[in-house]
This record gives structure tokens, C-alpha cells and sequence, in this order.
């Protein structure tokens, strides 16, 4: 896939030159034992992008994503972020890993992963868990990782829950902790898995506004989602994969209101009756 | 029954001094079985093999055997070699205090490397998966994520191996020294009368859990808040 930077918002801070291409992913394979579950996969994304990951479960969806930082690991295929090309060599198992350990801890500090499970971590409180990355992992100062958590927390509309434990918070507070936990890295690239699909219907909505306004900020963002409004109506470009491959893409109002596969009709009909 | 015999001012002394050693024995085993038990948990739940075996072993033997006889062999079964008689660390081995925190030492630090590598275990991986997707090192995931939440966990069961180490204890009193158990078992032998003494001694060591208790009580309120119901 190529140029679809269409209608994107412009940047903030568009006078700064970002580089063209925040991440790209180029012939991605992934194997489970025998079965192939991706099947060369290539993704594009430029500042500001918001690209929705769609599919039926077991399309690879997720998987591509968590390929994307290494959670998984690829057997083939070129991750490129902010201009880094992350090398990879063959591990023993056949299965690509990193050739050097911390080139890949420094591309994961600039793709801040969103889980469908939120993964906070259960024993810090709310400001710990969004502090705890930037100091440690980006050698942040104390004052500067404080001031940055209560900003991003207060952008998610969370305020005076500081000191709670994640435990402590509904699943959509939890789910918001934890995009500002992501947003306090600054990162190039938001990689949301899921991210409302663990959450009672009622609470689904205060996470996907967060999102929302996040891309109209102009975040790059890659969204694993079964929201079809999120995709239709945020997203400016939308794949949807089938059986480890893509199988249509493009512009999300005309790939979703005119699906050119047969699939893809099925599985729009199937979803937004 | 005459317990007037026990707050007599030597006998008391005797109670105190016992007392005293039962402390520091507890104390010097639980800080440096500790410290020992946190990397050998990391080893233990390591998933190259020869890291985890050894530690593995080291854990089953101690586990294994009971303490009062790795006691015997530390002190007495020791002895037996020229080697050792001859070698630097003869004053140590010598020493009845030294060769009693060394048994002790080991054997509350197998107990503890197992209950620190199951609370590793036990960590939900989705929190492993964050640290990793982070940036962080492996050593950055286990300082600031696996330890800190594994060590929290595994406070509720430390608190038992705590209460069987300070019972442990009065195992000193069979390599001559004056733990409490040593001080009711000398003031027994002196007036011939068992109870009182062992009473004594019992009550105290009942005093020592009570206080122990409430020192875990403190911290799983302070340190495990996280696990309990909102507003708890």
C-alpha cells in the first residue's frame, strides 16, 4: 500500500520536519508451527495517519500488530520506524529476533502499545504507571515525568485518581490510565490492540473519545478494532485482513460503504445490521 | 507451680539473654536469607536450564532435609576434616553462632527462593508485556516490575516462613547456645522443674509472634493495599 496521507490533520507542530514515513512495515510473515497466519503483510503510515486494523478473530490482526514491536515474532518481513529499520536476524527457532536487544528497547519506546486488557501494572498507582516508562526507560527527570503524566491524564479526562491502584478504577478508567501510560512516551506511533473489546458497553464510549480526539490531534495511530463507526468515522485509511492477508484497503467511508471483495461484504453485513 | 522462682533477678537475666540471642538469630538469618533468596528466585525462574537447575537442587536438598540436621553436619560433620581444620575459614566454622546463622541462613533461604520464584510465576503476563513493549531491559522489567510485585505477593506467605524461622530457632539450643528454649531447658536442669521454665519460654515466644504479626499486618496494609477491596 502506498500514498494515502488524504485528508490527514495537519500536525501541531507541522513546521517541524518530521520524517515522511513513521512506520513501515514491508512483507511481513508469521508462522505458527505449519500454519502461516500471516501472509506477507506490508503497512504504511505517515504522521498524523490513523489506520484501522479490521477482520474476523484469527485474520491476524492482532498478531501483525504485536509483530510490529516484537511481542511476536515475525519469520519474515522489514520493520522500518521514524527512518530506524529494526534488525532482525533468525533465531534457532526460525522465528526472526532482534540482532541487537537495545535498538529494539529503543523502537518499542517509540511505539506505545494500548492493550485489550489494559496490562496496567497492578501493584504502582495510576501516577506510577505512567511515570514509571519515561524515567526509566527514556531517563526522564522525575519532575518533568510527573508533570507530563498529569497532563496526559488530565488530556484522557482523568483527574484526583493519582494515588488510586488500577484495580481501584471501572475498565474504561483503567483503559484511559493506560493510553496516557502510552501518550507519556511521546512515541511516533500508537499501536492500539483492541482496545475497547475488554470493556462493558456502557464504557466503550468514554475510551473511544479519547481516541478520537488523540487523532484529531494528529497522532499517528495503528487501531486493531471491531468498531466499524471508529473506523468509518476516525480512521483515514482502513485494512482489512483475511486469512493472513489483505484483502482490501483503502479509504475507510468508500472501502466500508462499497466493499469491492466479497469477504469483506460479508463480514461488513455480518457486523453493521 | 511456683513462678515466683522465674522473676528471680538472675533468672530473668537468663530469660533476657535468650531472649536476645533468639532475636539475633532470626534477625541475621531472615536479612541475609532474604537477600540471598531474591537472586536465586530470578535464577530459579530462569528459562535456561542451567541457571534454574542448580537452584532447583539447592532448594530440594534444603527443602528436603530437615534443619536440625543440616545444623549437625554444618557444626559437628564439618569438623571431621583436616581440610577444614586447617583452612581460613576454621574460626568461623568453629564458632557455634557463626556455624547456627549459616544453617539457618540456608535453610530459610531455600523456603524463601521458592515462595519469591512461585510469586514470579504467578505475575500476569499481560504486565510482563507491558514492560517489554516499553523499552524496558530486562533487568529494568525485573527491578521496577517483576521483583517490586513478586516481593508484595509473596508477603502473606513470608510471614509463615517468618513465625517457622523464629520456631526454628530453638535449634541452637542443641549446639550450646543460650536461645530461650537453651534458657527454660538450663533453669529446668538447675531447679528440677520443668513447667514454669518452658511456660516462661513459650509465653515469650507468643509475645515474639504477636509482634511479628502485627509487623505483617503493617505491611500487607501498606504494601499489598493494591489487591484489597476499594476503600479498605
Amino acid at each position: 500500500m502506498n500514498a494515502h496521507a488524504l485528508g490527514t490533520p495537519a500536525s501541531p507542530d507541522a513546521t517541524r520536519p518530521a520524517p515522511a514515513h513513521k512506520l513501515e512495515v514491508t512483507d511481513l510473515h508469521k508462522r505458527y508451527g505449519p500454519v502461516e497466519v500471516l501472509k506477507g503483510v506490508s503497512l504504511t503510515a505517515h504522521a498524523g495517519d490513523v489506520i484501522s486494523l479490521i477482520g474476523s478473530s484469527g485474520s491476524g490482526k492482532s498478531t501483525f500488530l504485536r509483530c510490529i514491536n516484537l511481542l511476536e515474532q515475525p519469520h519474515a518481513g522489514r520493520i522500518v520506524v521514524a527512518g530506524e529499520e529494526l534488525r532482525l536476524v533468525p533465531g534457532r527457532d526460525g522465528a526472526l529476533k532482534a540482532a541487537d536487544s537495545q535498538q529494539l528497547q529503543r523502537i518499542r519506546a517509540k511505539l506505545a502499545m494500548v492493550f485489550q486488557s489494559f496490562n496496567l501494572w497492578a501493584h504502582m498507582t495510576v501516577l506510577e504507571n505512567v511515570t514509571k516508562a519515561p524515567i526509566q526507560v527514556l531517563g526522564v527527570a522525575k519532575e518533568e515525568a510527573l508533570a507530563r503524566a498529569r497532563h496526559y491524564l488530565e488530556k484522557v479526562g482523568l483527574k484526583n485518581i493519582e494515588d488510586r491502584y488500577p484495580a481501584h478504577l471501572s475498565g474504561g478508567q483503567q483503559q484511559r490510565v493506560a493510553i496516557a501510560r502510552a501518550l507519556a512516551m511521546e512515541p511516533e506511533v500508537m499501536l492500539f490492540d483492541e482496545p475497547t473489546s475488554a470493556l462493558d458497553p456502557e464504557l466503550v464510549g468514554e475510551v473511544l473519545k479519547v481516541m478520537r480526539d488523540l487523532a484529531e490531534e494528529g497522532r499517528t495511530m495503528i487501531v486493531v478494532t471491531h468498531e466499524m463507526g471508529f473506523a468509518r468515522e476516525v480512521s483515514n485509511h482502513v485494512i482489512f485482513l483475511h486469512q493472513g492477508r489483505i484483502e482490501e484497503q483503502g479509504d475507510p467511508r468508500q472501502v466500508l460503504t462499497d466493499p469491492q471483495s466479497e469477504r469483506l461484504r460479508q463480514f461488513i453485513s455480518g457486523r453493521l445490521k | 507451680m511456683d513462678f515466683t522462682i522465674i522473676v528471680e533477678r538472675d533468672i530473668l537475666a537468663l530469660f533476657l539473654q535468650g531472649l536476645l540471642t533468639t532475636l539475633k538469630l532470626l534477625g541475621i538469618s531472615l536479612a541475609f536469607g532474604l537477600l540471598i533468596s531474591i537472586p536465586l528466585a530470578v535464577l530459579r525462574v530462569s528459562r535456561h536450564p542451567l541457571l534454574a537447575w542448580p537452584v532447583w537442587a539447592y532448594t530440594y536438598i534444603l527443602r528436603g532435609t530437615p534443619m536440625l540436621l543440616q545444623l549437625y553436619l554444618i557444626y559437628y560433620g564439618l569438623s571431621q576434616f583436616a581440610a577444614i581444620r586447617e583452612s581460613f575459614a576454621w574460626p568461623w566454622l568453629s564458632d557455634a553462632t557463626f556455624c547456627t546463622a549459616l544453617a539457618f541462613i540456608l535453610n530459610t533461604s531455600a523456603y524463601t527462593t521458592e515462595l519469591i520464584a512461585g510469586a514470579l510465576r504467578n505475575i500476569p503476563h499481560g504486565e510482563i508485556e507491558a514492560a517489554r513493549s516499553y523499552g524496558m531491559s530486562k533487568r529494568q522489567m525485573y527491578r521496577h516490575v517483576l521483583l517490586p510485585a513478586a516481593l508484595r505477593r509473596s508477603l502473606p506467605a513470608y510471614s509463615n516462613e517468618v513465625l517457622m524461622m523464629l520456631h526454628g530457632t530453638s535449634l541452637a539450643s542443641t549446639v550450646t547456645l543460650l536461645d530461650l528454649t537453651a534458657a527454660a531447658d538450663r533453669v529446668y536442669a538447675t531447679y528440677y522443674m520443668p513447667f514454669e521454665p518452658f511456660v516462661t519460654a513459650g509465653l515469650l515466644y507468643l509475645a515474639l509472634t504477636l509482634v511479628l504479626l502485627r509487623l505483617f499486618w503493617l505491611a500487607e496494609r501498606r504494601w499489598l493495599a493494591y489487591l484489597q477491596p476499594r476503600g479498605a
